[in-house]
């Protein structure tokens, strides 16, 4: 199996993946059946675009048959959507109708990147190692999604809303506390261009 | 391209030509070309963007601080990506093997680009009409090589390239488009290795064995010794025989002058193996073939309402000039020598139509005109041989009365090719798949009878 071969069925995988994890067990409140479908829908479309990326357009689209130009645009359909970013929304939303269960969004919030990533690699076809200048980055992140679950966990100050939203604020300020902390982490690039 | 021109060329869209240039002895000369490129934001940072700022929102509105750190390392990445110097402008290089190829030629085409810094780059090629890829039409790197071959004879464009750059972090790409230089593709020649001689040749020196005694290498006959004669020449067996000394004699070695008379007033049948393709691959051999056995030879080519042409001339490069004046005349450009207005081959000069001359003709012979011009130059004395390339029929649908003009058509073609033989001018049919000596076999293995020029 060649490199790129691999890196789309990895995407496809990492995908099917989040949606089970995300979905598991099945809830049927709040549209939760609608963003499970618009999951299924980006994930299975995202991985067809990959494996019709190679598919060429012709120039000439003129006295072209009715299977031709529904197959053309299907093909354009299928190129032009952002399915990798309606599956991303379906599997936040699948996993907030659940009941708070702080480590299984950690674990899932850590599918969807490598998700995205891998995505990434198998369209553009480039290697893994692409991604080495973003390791520290995606480490320190690592971190804070960590932190985020553990966040998730403590047991609230008091019984009103305002704890919970205490908790949040606390999460957002780590995100931008690290955000601002960035350039020490990841040194800007100095070469001369 | 100039600084002014790589300015225009960004403010069109980002799109420029390179601008290799080549130098009048067909060696490239690659030119770097400054192109803007235009930057946004890749997919995968959008698809970033929507996973953070949709658990974000989540988690706002749920008040679950899991789904802000399920957020935080798409958008760590966005942040830490924003730091990226991207250059606003490249400098792109493109640098053709080749200017000018012959039909199923390999051509290669190699790009570079520059003041990239630590960006990757990918280069996406579109092939031009008639262009076929003979490898990958993408590459990575900041080289990349697309080897092609041309199809069909013509000024062809290689195509177009679309460069994309991407940052260190694949968070934002730069697009550019540049259109590739363009290509002269030459009619590949057919096979021809016999030539056509003529029985009276020019008094100027060839490799043609000449019915006149010469210094030749070909043995004529023996005659008798006279005082001047060279000793080494002496036939001793012949002097023995006959009891006084004999001498070898050789034949003349002459060359002669061929004009390649190209009909470019009808091009039928399927593109790439079309009258028109046939006669200029058929006159490319010929002219080849002529000149390497040390003739002149000149082209004449015949549109409606003008006539190019190109004295005949020795030497390996007149093939191209040849070539070009025909690819010129097909552009509807004068060739290298010129062109007259009309179709009428007496305002031709001298030096373009030399007397005595061996005309050889390409057509299809479907234009009446051409073929009375044809027996007008016959009655003026040019000894004509004429290579039919009509390889086609016109399409006929089943009925009877279809039927019958398709014949009465082929009967009227059959008329003016017996008129022409009977004017003394022979016209043999090629295929343009066998080789053309297997057509011109019966003229090629003794010499021509050459008609007095009378101009």
């Amino acid at each position: 199996m060649t490199r790129v071969a691999a890196a789309r069925l990895g995407a496809a995988l990492l995908g099917a993946g989040c949606v089970v994890w995300a979905a598991a067990p099945l809830v049927h409140r709040g549209w939760a059946n609608l963003a499970l479908v618009m999951a299924i829908a980006g994930v299975a479309a995202g991985a067809l675009r990959l494996a019709l990326a190679g598919v060429p357009a012709p120039e000439d689209t003129f006295l072209l048959s009715v299977p031709v130009r529904a197959w053309l645009g299907f093909l354009e359909t299928l190129r032009r959507v952002p399915w990798e970013e309606v599956a991303a929304v379906a599997l936040v939303w699948l996993e907030v109708m659940h009941r708070s269960r702080p480590w299984h969004t950690a674990v899932l919030g850590a599918a969807v990147i490598a998700y995205l990533l891998a995505t990434h690699l198998a369209e553009s076809d480039a290697s893994p190692a692409a991604l080495r200048p973003q390791a520290r980055v995606l480490a320190v992140g690592a971190g804070l999604l960590a932190l985020g679950a553990g966040a998730g966990m403590l047991p609230a100050t008091g019984p009103g809303a305002g704890s919970a939203l205490l908790r949040l604020v606390a999460a957002v300020a780590l995100i931008a506390a690290a955000g601002l902390v960035l350039p020490f982490v990841a040194p800007r690039d100095t070469s001369d261009q | 391209m100039s600084g002014d021109d790589a300015d225009r060329s960004s403010a069109s869209g980002g799109s420029g030509p390179p601008g290799s240039g080549v130098s009048p002895g067909g060696t490239e000369s690659p030119r770097a070309s400054t192109v803007s490129l235009r930057w946004r934001s890749s997919r995968h940072a959008r698809r970033l963007l929507t996973l953070g700022l949709a658990a974000l929102f989540i988690a706002t509105l749920a008040r679950r601080p899991e789904f802000a750190g399920l957020a935080a390392p798409a958008l760590l990445l966005l942040a830490a990506g924003r730091s990226q110097q991207r250059p606003s402008r490249v400098r792109l290089r493109a640098r053709p093997s080749t200017r000018r190829a012959f039909e199923g030629e390999l051509v290669a085409i190699d790009m570079t680009v520059e003041g990239q810094g630590e960006c990757s780059v990918r280069w996406t090629w579109h092939p031009g009409r008639e262009i076929e890829p003979e490898g990958a039409a993408a590459a990575d790197g900041e080289r990349a090589r697309f080897t092609f071959s041309p199809q069909r004879w013509g000024r062809r464009q290689i195509g177009t390239l679309d460069v994309m750059l991407r940052d260190r972090w694949r968070l934002a790409e730069g697009h550019l488009t540049v259109n590739l230089p363009s290509l002269d593709c030459y009619p590949a020649p057919a096979r021809q290795r016999t030539q056509v001689v003529l029985s009276r040749l020019q008094n100027r020196l060839g490799e043609h064995a000449a019915r006149t005694f010469g210094e030749g290498i070909e043995f004529a006959g023996v005659r008798e010794y006279v005082p001047g004669d060279r000793q080494r020449s002496i036939n001793w067996p012949a002097s023995t025989r006959r009891g006084r000394l004999q001498v070898n004699t050789f034949a003349a070695e002459r060359s002669q002058d061929v004009v390649l008379l190209v009909d470019g007033t009808s091009d039928v049948g399927e593109p790439g193996s079309s009258a028109l393709d046939l006669a200029l691959r058929g006159a490319a051999a010929a002219a080849r073939a002529y000149l390497d056995a040390r003739d002149r030879v000149g082209v004449i080519t015949y549109h409606w309402g003008s006539v190019g042409w190109l004295p005949p001339g020795l030497g390996g490069r007149q093939v191209y000039r040849i070539i070009d004046s025909m690819l010129a005349s097909e552009r509807g450009g004068e060739g290298p020598a010129g062109a007259v207005h009309g179709t009428s081959m007496r305002r031709l000069p001298r030096a373009a139509l030399p007397p005595g001359a061996l005309v050889v003709v390409f057509s299809p012979l479907l234009d009446q005109r051409f073929v009375e011009t044809l027996r007008d130059m016959r009655e003026r004395g040019f000894t004509i041989l004429v290579v039919d390339v009509l390889n086609a029929d016109p399409p006929v649908r089943p009925r009877s009365t279809d039927r019958m003009a398709r014949r009465i058509w082929r009967m009227e073609q059959e008329a003016i090719r017996f008129s022409l033989r009977e004017l003394g001018v022979p016209v043999v049919h090629w295929d343009g798949i066998v080789s053309l000596d297997l057509p011109l076999a019966r003229y090629t293995r003794r010499p021509m009878i050459a008609s007095g020029a009378r101009r």
